[in-house]
């Protein structure tokens, strides 16, 4: 059996891995801090926990499906929201406030489906409901402990090849670095922004499903959950899919240690606090490296930085020198 | 004693007296916003922590004061016997409108004074940061504030909330037509107060500078304008004119709880009426504010007798009815019922005269003495 503090951790950072994953795809794309992406994350908790509660349905097996709907919900809300404003040239804050609005809207959406599941299967807990129990264990430990990371690991991988291997992939590089070139050379870039709004979407219903196998799901579930999404998209540097990835496992991480450090030591009265975390380490991210850690020239850093430091040393060397001869 | 007139059913007075209400806190929240995201340029997606935070503190200091003052024991823990605390309080203060009065203002400066503190902290990132960003990390500071509002019990004692010293007891005692009669006026007062400052402001000098940096910072660095000063200051008065704004909310309902101050509310809606009226123009945000609170309370009106042919809950509805109604209003009618304008700085007659002059030069040229030619 291994320590709690430890399978939180892999469960949190993959998670988080993947979401924050999704949302650098649709601001690389859109320009656009999605704000209903959370919501995107509680169609995942809700198909899951339907599908379980009515057909018995293990969250693995209901996690395409859940793909598929937060696809579904993602490509129609670019098409029939976003696209149709940029269009008309509405600006970065009006695109922003009209991704509040359809995250409200989900919201609505999911107190319908939730008064729904209790008027229909008496489900009395379709609000707020406890983590739904794992299909197996593996060497003691939940199943999720090893789907959640290794998801994780496939979809960066698979996301690496599209983008690197495969044509549609490198469209969509170019579509992201240069729309107007990209459309010159005969790439459709709105079916490319429809590809990764789809995938986005998916991701993060995808996720949504695996963490309510370890967490509390409902109805604000996944908007609950942006600060943390946000705050792995922008320590990656909002445009870096890799460095989304490793923002997530910081974030997941570090909430899950640092909580479990202060816990130990300050008593239980910090538990609340723990949201403050990622908003520390986003707050610090945007003030002291804007463009995240994928920005960091780690060559330059630890590599060049020497002979520079060496050659510091020997000007004070020298000018400490003249001062004790007396000169000025 | 306030009349009853019934008209199709509604109580009209009653139905007035709430809608104006409301309409002059989302007015005051509203024209806020309207300073910083409609004249500065700073989109602020964290409302509800400004409303928030002066509601909390004002609620929590109103009551602490009251009961320090008329000695009342609170065992050192105010929000622990806060059920035992408050009706002394308000037996008090029913004969003693000084007392009232004073908590009142109290409240509303602790709460002025408390957001902005914190609208001095937002200066920080919102000087600096792109909207996009300044947009998620403001959205998110919000949540994580309602999440400490919420567990951290000696402000408000958490999402259970505590009571507030009823400060309009003194007038005409507990009969609660008058008492919301007077609410409506001390409101009323602040939103029109609220207005008329918000309107100078932006017919100032200092409101041309505004918008100056919100369409080209650049330019107007180089006419000596400091934007980072003119930034900060904007947060700072319009957090406080919010956290005013939540006292008052706070003082009109008599309690105060985590879970009142919701983003749907106090930001979103903030944002829907904003949006509405048409950003950076103060007329259009009184009408768009107007506009919204008079849907809001039709809503609520009729959406009970709609409840048992409808299967789900209706406030479900109401969510999604105002979200297209806000992406409607962003297709159809991007600047709102009534579009920014250059502002009139000077008086309409004034600048008559001016007009006249400049078509017409000869009269001029004969009052003055000849130019002299070179």
């Amino acid at each position: 059996m291994v320590e709690a503090f430890v399978t939180d951790t892999i469960v949190y950072a993959s998670l988080f891995g993947l979401m924050a994953l999704g949302l650098t795809l649709t601001y690389l794309t859109t320009k656009v801090p999605n704000f209903a992406y959370g919501s995107f994350v509680t169609i995942g908790m809700y198909t899951a926990f339907a599908l379980y509660r009515i057909q018995k349905i293990s969250p693995y097996a209901s996690a395409p499906i859940a793909f598929a709907l937060g696809a579904v919900a993602s490509v129609s809300m670019y098409l029939g929201v976003l696209r149709i404003l940029s269009k008309r040239g509405s600006s970065l804050v009006a695109l922003m406030i009209a991704t509040l609005a359809v995250d409200i809207a989900f919201v609505g959406i999911f107190g319908i489906y939730s008064d729904y599941l209790t008027s229909r299967y008496a489900f009395i807990d379709s609000k707020q409901f406890y983590p739904i129990p794992d299909s197996f264990t593996l060497f003691g430990t939940a199943g999720i402990v090893y789907v959640a990371p290794i998801s994780l690991g496939i979809v960066t991988l698979a996301v690496f090849l599209l983008l690197t291997q495969s044509k549609l992939g490198v469209a969509m590089r170019a579509s992201v670095e240069n729309p107007s070139l990209a459309r010159v050379v005969g790439i459709n870039v709105e079916r490319v922004y429809v590809f990764a709004w789809l995938l986005a979407g998916g991701f993060a219903a995808m996720s949504g499903s695996y963490y309510v196998l370890w967490l509390p799901g409902g109805i604000t579930g996944g908007s609950n959950l942006i600060v943390e999404i946000f705050a792995a998209s922008v320590l990656g540097g909002l445009a870096s899919i890799y460095g989304s990835v490793l923002g997530g496992l910081i974030i997941g991480a570090s909430e899950v240690l640092v909580t479990k450090v202060a816990l130990d030591q300050l008593g239980s009265w910090v538990g609340i606090y723990q949201k403050g975390i990622p908003l520390i380490i986003m707050v610090v991210t945007l003030l002291v490296l804007p463009k995240g850690i994928t920005s960091i020239d780690w060559h330059r850093m630890f590599v060049k930085a020497y002979p520079s430091f060496a050659s510091q040393l020997r000007r004070l060397y020298h000018s400490m020198a003249k001062l004790t001869r007396g000169e000025s | 004693m306030v009349p009853i007139i019934q008209l199709f059913g509604i109580d009209v007075v009653r139905f007035s007296i709430d809608l104006l209400t409301l309409y002059s806190l989302f007015l005051v929240v509203s024209l806020t916003l309207n300073l910083e995201a409609g004249y500065a340029g700073i989109p602020n997606f964290g409302k509800v922590m400004f409303v928030a935070a002066g509601a909390a503190a004002a609620g929590s200091a109103s009551g602490q004061l009251a009961a320090f003052v008329l000695m009342i024991n609170t065992h050192g823990n105010y929000t622990g016997y806060i059920y035992q605390v408050i009706p002394q309080i308000d037996a008090a203060l029913t004969h003693n409108p000084g007392l009232s009065i004073g908590i009142l203002l109290f409240g509303m400066l602790v709460a002025a004074v408390v957001g902005a503190v914190l609208g001095f902290a937002a200066s920080f990132p919102a000087i600096r940061l792109r909207e996009d960003y300044l947009g998620m990390l403001l959205l998110a500071a919000a949540q994580f504030f309602q999440i400490i509002l919420s567990g951290y019990e000696p402000i408000i004692g958490g999402t259970q909330g505590i009571e507030v010293p009823n400060v309009f007891g003194w007038f005409f005692g507990d009969e609660i037509g008058v008492r919301d009669v007077v609410v409506l006026l001390v409101l009323g007062a602040f939103a029109l107060l609220v207005f008329v400052y918000c309107e100078k402001v932006v017919r100032s000098p200092l409101g041309r500078t505004l918008r100056a940096i919100r369409d080209s910072e650049l330019a107007s660095r180089s006419l000596g304008k400091n934007d980072v000063a003119i930034r900060r200051k904007v947060i700072v008065v319009a957090s406080a004119i919010s956290g005013m704004a939540g006292a008052l909310l706070t003082f009109y309902l008599g309690s105060v709880g985590a879970e009142t101050w919701t983003r749907v509310t106090w930001t979103f809606w903030i944002w829907v009426i904003l949006i509405l009226g048409g950003a950076a123009n103060n007329a259009g945000v009184a009408l768009g504010a107007f506009s919204f609170t008079l849907l809001l309370k039709a809503v609520d009106q009729v959406k009970f007798n709609f409840q048992p042919f409808i299967p789900v809950d209706v406030n479900w509805l109401e969510y999604i009815m105002f979200a297209a109604l806000l992406i409607g209003i962003l297709v159809v009618r991007p600047d709102g019922i009534l579009p920014e304008k250059p502002t009139l700085t000077l008086p309409r007659s004034v600048l008559g005269h001016i007009m006249e002059s400049s078509v017409n030069p000869v009269d001029d040229e004969k009052s003055q003495p000849a130019k002299q030619t070179i």
